[in-house]
């Protein structure tokens, strides 16, 4: 499929990546010659130069052939321009914009068919809140998704020094879980030293690593109150920074019976957050202020989330936070490469817009094809969910004598309302949901299996 | 560095070299004139070699560095010449190791000069190969790979640049794989279409294949001693003419009319500039010798035309021998040597755009002195160069400069005359191939001494992937960790 990507920002990069490793033909347009060099001199890829919103532009770009076209830029208008020329110049069958503007998005009818006709909206913030919410509500993940439809679920759990699993083989967990016929429960992965890699039984399971488990959605509580030491409810939130982020989130939280207290320091904006958030405590000062966040009594607080603009302030107000005796933090991140080296410093979960868009516009692109996807660490490892078709040559036999490729699992096996953990005397039946697990690498080689046709859409 | 890939990748290239030895294979086969064993030994080796390279080294899905890029180019080139000499050893045509290698070189390179005395003597398949290499280092080697090896789709975009001649490389699909194939086709296209005039006008396959490689790669090799003059037939020089340079052409552009849109030759302002500067050569030289050495306009047009065509796009081919012609026309040709063909081309010199990129910053700079505060930006039709580019020019073209100087006085340190000393240089670091004095269009490169004809080899190839390629692997920097 040929795609444009208008933007080759941080975004707009990173999905070039993933889409022309996938084998799509991506061409990016941006103004910023320096931008258009890089990403064509690093990635394979055709780099354009100039303004995404020009008519001349797209042609050069290659419109005409296009079948998609994902505008990622800064600006909101530019997307929207972008993506409304495009449609003039080739009926191109699918039209993705970024739109941080909260005001556009509630007027959802100027992007249907009659008006801007853009497929799929992403608000960056508002995907983050609702990461950042989902956080809140299941402590102990790291990292999740959700699968055929909540269903399954995706978790990621970081052990805790006083974890009871800590020191525990694999199997002895597989025993423990299949003395609870309700458990249903299958680790696909542990995440160790920023690489990840899928155990057998044998594995032993270390202090800091990171458990990647596919389960029923009933299991979750459970399975994570025995993966940590017990869970307190959430009652006290702290919120560093006055964010449309951190407002989304507050505005949200404030209605469950949680105190919440937020930090700002632009007395003008907590002001107007005063304002609009009548149960939130608004506090004005620097989030990283030791003596204010001790005074207002961080150590109780349950939760500290990070959320301010400026992101070097929230990685530092996190740590603070937690050396204070806050019990856990969220810390909103804007840049990518910061990533990999956070968890080694003490930070616990990291949220940042600019994966969530990534992950929602890649989801979107592989709909139809494959349900849902969620990506794990960046881009080392994927959960992909699909059905199972008729002719493909998974069903209808026992999963132990499918020749699946290495790297890859089946993690959950969705039939109409049940959740199957699969072992390898199950069968997969036809139009069944499959829940895989697969290493980056195995990504084609699990397509071919599942006997996916190229067509997209 | 990771010299497993590397030599993995390179296994590959020379295993590949050693498929398109079955094409003079053939032709041996059919003319039988002896070297079908050298052919077939040759082949053995060095598909033998390239396959053990291959299978030894583990594969990596790892992308290529950088770094690598370049180390694999050279050693990729350096090593397609090794292999494309051993038919020439085997058969005996050139006994010699540095004769052999000299005259591989040459060919890989599109440059032409050779040091084979008596060309009508050699074996046919042996100058059938002679012509291939030309054909195959046209386009590029490392090119023809990465629109046949798949694996090495990414990271290709640093084998592409490295050996794509000019400034900037054009990315004409989004994959680097695409383009190379399109390359490709398009100049498969047009030597077909080359090959099939030739033959139209009496020329047989062979002569008229050996012709076309000669042509569309720039290269200059030929089947007879004295080149195209031996025909003596204005449809062949006509033919020529077109085609050296269509070749001299941008070969995206060549992609883009083939697609339907001719204005993209009138468009492009390197283009312009090429034709202009080939054009404005050819009236001087014609008006010239016409005055001084030919009879009639027509006659002095041909013969000028042709010539001018030759060196300018950096083919070499000859139809008289134009040391006899007057020292202005010679020096003008010397000249024209250094402007060459135009980027994306299969011509060598310095070509075209970065002659037009430094005319435009010298005037830039000149206005600058006249508006102290004016901001100027450098345009190529009516997009702004980018600074960064402009360096690299500058750079190049100085680099160009001292290389020249080194090997040119180094050659005159050897006992060779000036002109000699200067123009074997200039015709071979330009990959042209005949040149002026010793090593005119009559004569050939033998009586060069051996230490000169390293020196040659080297000039060959650094003028073939245009300096950087190979001055950074001097650099002691570049092997430092």
């Amino acid at each position: 499929m040929k795609i444009i990507i208008i933007g080759a920002g941080e975004v707009g990069y990173n999905l070039a990546m993933k889409l022309s490793k996938e084998g799509h033909d991506v061409v990016v347009i941006d103004h910023d010659p320096e931008k258009v060099r890089h990403i064509d001199e690093t990635l394979d890829v055709k780099g354009v130069l100039g303004k995404g919103s020009s008519p001349g532009v797209l042609k050069a770009a290659g419109i005409g052939e296009a079948e998609m076209v994902i505008a990622v830029t800064d600006s909101d208008e530019i997307n929207m321009v972008a993506c409304l020329i495009a449609g003039t110049q080739s009926k191109i069958p699918k039209r993705i914009a970024r739109i941080r503007n909260l005001e556009y998005t509630e007027e959802s009818q100027i992007f249907d068919e009659q008006h801007l006709d853009i497929d799929l909206c992403i608000n960056p913030e508002m995907e983050t809140a609702k990461t950042i919410l989902r956080l809140l509500e299941y402590p102990g993940s790291a990292d999740f998704a959700e699968f055929a439809d909540g269903k399954v679920e995706l978790i990621g759990v970081r052990i805790e020094e006083d974890s009871y699993v800590v020191g525990k083989r694999l199997k002895e967990l597989r025993e423990v879980r299949d003395r609870f016929p309700d458990l249903k429960v299958l680790i696909v992965a542990i995440s160790r030293n920023d690489r990840i890699l899928i155990p057998n039984g044998e594995e032993t399971i270390f202090m800091g690593d990171i458990l990647y488990a596919v389960l029923d959605r009933h299991s979750i509580r459970n399975v994570l109150a025995y993966l940590r030491k017990k869970e307190e409810p959430v009652k006290r939130v702290f919120i560093g920074g006055g964010s449309h982020i951190a407002f989304e989130v507050a505005r949200q939280l404030q209605d469950r019976g949680i105190t919440i207290r937020m930090i700002e320091k632009d007395p003008a904006r907590c002001q107007r957050m005063a304002e609009s958030l009548e149960k939130v405590l608004i506090l004005q000062g620097e989030i990283t202020d030791q003596r204010l966040l001790r005074e207002e009594g961080v150590e109780e607080s349950d939760f500290f989330v990070s959320a301010s603009d400026d992101e070097d302030a929230n990685i530092l107000a996190s740590l603070l936070a937690k050396r204070l005796g806050a019990r856990k933090t969220i810390t909103l991140v804007r840049h990518l490469h910061y990533l990999p080296v956070l968890p080694t410093i003490g930070i616990d979960a990291v949220v940042s817009p600019r994966l969530s868009a990534i992950g929602r516009i890649m989801h979107y692109i592989r709909k139809g094809k494959i349900l849902s996807v969620a990506t794990l660490k960046e881009e080392d490892a994927e959960v992909i969910e699909t059905v199972a078709l008729d002719t493909s040559d998974i069903v209808n036999r026992p999963i132990k004598e499918l020749k699946f490729p290495k790297g890859a699992l089946i993690g959950a096996v969705v039939r109409g309302e049940d959740v199957i953990i699969p072992g390898g005397n199950d069968i997969i039946l036809p139009n069944d949901r499959v829940v895989i697990f697969a290493l980056q690498s195995a990504i084609p080689k699990v397509e071919k299996t599942l006997m996916v046709k190229l067509e997209y859409f | 560095m990771r010299l497993g890939m590397i030599f993995r990748i390179t296994g590959a290239l020379i295993f590949f070299l050693g498929v398109t030895m079955i094409f003079p294979l053939l032709f041996s086969l059919y003319y039988q004139d002896g070297d079908l064993w050298a052919l077939g030994v040759s082949m053995a080796i060095t598909m033998g070699t390239g396959a053990l390279l291959f299978l030894i080294f583990r594969r990596t899905d790892q992308e290529i560095s950088h770094r690598e890029g370049f180390v694999i180019v050279v050693l990729g080139w350096a090593s397609a010449a090794f292999f494309g000499s051993l038919p020439y050893m085997l058969a005996g045509v050139l006994p010699t190791f540095v004769e052999a290698y000299f005259e591989a070189t040459s060919g890989f390179t599109t440059t032409g000069a050779t040091v084979l005395a008596a060309i009508e003597g050699a074996p046919r398949g042996i100058l059938f190969w002679r012509s291939l290499t030309h054909w195959l280092g046209g386009m590029g080697i490392i090119v023809l790979s990465i629109a046949i090896l798949p694996f090495l789709g990414v990271g290709g975009m640093q084998l592409f640049k490295a050996e794509v001649p000019g400034p900037v490389a054009d990315k004409l699909k989004p994959r680097v794989a695409e383009t190379a194939k399109i390359l490709w086709k398009v100049y498969i296209l047009i030597s077909g279409a080359e090959t099939l005039l030739l033959m139209a006008g009496g020329m047989n396959l062979y002569e008229a294949l050996c012709h076309t490689f000669g042509t569309m790669a720039t290269g200059g090799f030929s089947t007879r001693n004295i080149s195209i003059g031996s025909y003596d037939k204005a449809y062949f020089d006509g033919v020529i003419v077109v085609f050296m340079i269509l070749a001299g052409t941008n070969f995206s552009l060549h992609y883009r009319a083939l697609t339907g849109d001719f204005r993209t030759f009138y468009r492009n302002s390197e283009v312009r500039f090429y034709w202009i500067t080939l054009g404005g050569a050819m009236v001087f030289v014609t008006l010239i010798l016409w005055v001084e050495t030919y009879d009639t306009l027509a006659t002095a047009f041909r013969y000028a035309s042709f010539q001018v065509t030759s060196i300018m796009t950096t083919t070499g081919y000859t139809t008289a021998d134009f040391e006899k012609w007057p020292s202005f026309v010679q020096y003008s040709l010397v000249v024209l040597m250094f402007v060459g063909g135009s980027a994306g081309s299969t011509g060598g010199g310095m070509k075209c755009m970065r002659i037009l990129l430094l005319l435009k910053q010298g005037r830039r700079e000149l206005s600058r002195l006249i508006h102290p505060h004016g901001v100027i930006p450098v345009r190529l039709g009516g997009q702004v160069v980018s600074e960064g580019v402009i360096q690299s020019v500058w750079g190049f073209f100085f680099l160009f400069i001292l290389v020249f100087v080194f090997t040119s006085v180094a050659m005159s340190l050897l006992g060779l005359d000036i002109v000699t000393a200067f123009v074997s240089v200039a015709a071979t670091i330009n990959n042209i191939g005949p040149g002026l004095g010793a090593v005119g269009p009559m004569d050939n490169y033998t009586s060069i001494p051996v230490i000169g004809k390293w020196i040659l080899i080297f000039c060959m190839l650094i003028g073939r992937l245009e300096l950087y390629t190979i001055i950074v692997l001097m650099v002691p920097e570049f092997w430092r960790r």
